[in-house]
């Protein structure tokens, strides 16, 4: 796990210690407490059809897995049907449209705990995409979060070429994919009517 | 990297914060100063690292300290031959107890001896304290031999 040819894991504890004791009033005053910087770091492989989704959000383009038994559409592909409990596989692939409904959505109060980069309240949404297909904790840049509502229709907006990355697809990411999708944007169109994205994600 | 191979990486942090209390408190205070303080047992022996209670009675002791070292001698040793990020120095090194001179009770630390076969037990050791210190065991970034300081 913790690996010293890793440059970016080397010594964040003394790092932290160090910028803690910046922060100190008083440089002769008794030390009373001890920081513990604890860091669990993985490296693993990305499972196949995960890699698939990451090689295709690099050529702008999303894909899923639609179940052979049931037709529910997987998006990031899991490359199973949990619910058949069928094996989905490469022929069961199928392209994702990056325009869609947004279904639901949560706003995020950021409490400034280590790591959070966020100040102010921002929204995560889940969109349904035209033609089926789903994907959650989507961003919807510029769009202020009090202004989000379910039936929203939104396009994709994808990184630039050169700024385009999929670091942070895991084989546990829920197809967020920030560094390849920057976000949705409104198409300025008429709201979806409930019945057409009800009833139909999970 | 070959496709059909690539890696992925998160981390997971947790930044904590320990209160030390009484001993503990003195004892760190004590290593940002460039000190090394043990506490005195119940029987008259030292500890160093220093402790809250007796090791014999189990009952509290007096916040009695003594400055001990910063030489001392290896009592046992472990060769780490392959140092991760998390250790105190980036080539091989030993782990080490070490008899603080003025201690009864070893001191768990890092020795920086260059290679194994400088390293023996008996062998005589001082502190090689960091210049900028914040109360923290790591602010003797490592013993070393004493005839090398």
């Amino acid at each position: 796990m913790t690996d010293a040819k890793q440059p970016d894991a080397k010594q964040p504890d003394a790092k932290q210690l160090a910028a803690k004791q910046e922060e100190a009033v008083d440089p002769s005053a008794p030390v009373t407490g001890m920081d513990y910087f604890m860091k669990l770091e993985y490296h693993e492989l990305l499972c196949p059809v995960v890699r698939e989704f990451a090689d295709a959000l690099m050529d702008k383009r999303l894909i899923g897995h639609k179940c052979p038994k049931c037709g529910l559409i997987y998006s990031p592909p899991r490359g199973y049907c949990p619910i058949c409990t069928v094996q989905t596989t490469k022929a069961d692939e199928i392209e994702i449209q990056t325009h869609g409904i947004v279904t639901n959505y949560t706003v995020v109060t950021p409490v400034q705990y280590y790591g959070q980069e966020e100040t102010e309240p921002f929204a995560k949404v889940s969109l349904q995409l035209d033609g089926g297909g789903t994907l959650s904790l989507q961003d919807l840049p510029g769009v202020p979060v009090e202004q989000v509502h379910p039936g929203m229709r939104v396009e994709i907006v994808w990184a630039p070429d050169d700024e385009r990355h999929v670091d942070d697809v895991t084989n546990r990411s829920w197809g967020s994919a920030e560094g390849a999708i920057r976000g949705w944007k409104p198409t300025g169109e008429a709201d979806a009517d409930p019945s057409e994205y009800s009833d139909k994600t999970f | 990297m070959p496709a059909d191979k690539r890696l992925t990486t998160h981390a997971i942090e947790f930044p904590y914060t320990r209160t030390l209390g009484p001993v503990y408190s003195a004892f760190l205070t004590g290593m940002r100063d460039g000190q090394i303080l043990g506490i005195k047992s119940r029987d008259g022996r030292v500890l160093c690292p220093p402790t809250e209670w007796d090791p014999n009675t189990g009952e509290g002791l007096d916040a009695d300290f003594v400055e001990v070292g910063p030489g001392g001698v290896v009592t046992t040793w472990a060769w780490v031959t392959e140092p991760t990020s998390k250790h105190p120095v980036d080539h091989p090194f030993a782990f080490a107890l070490i008899k603080l001179d003025g201690a009864d009770t070893g001191l768990l630390h890092a020795v920086d001896a260059g290679s194994m076969d400088a390293m023996q037990t008996g062998m005589r050791v001082t502190a090689r304290w960091k210049d900028e210190r914040i109360g923290h065991i790591t602010d003797v970034e490592a013993f070393v031999p004493e005839a090398a300081k």
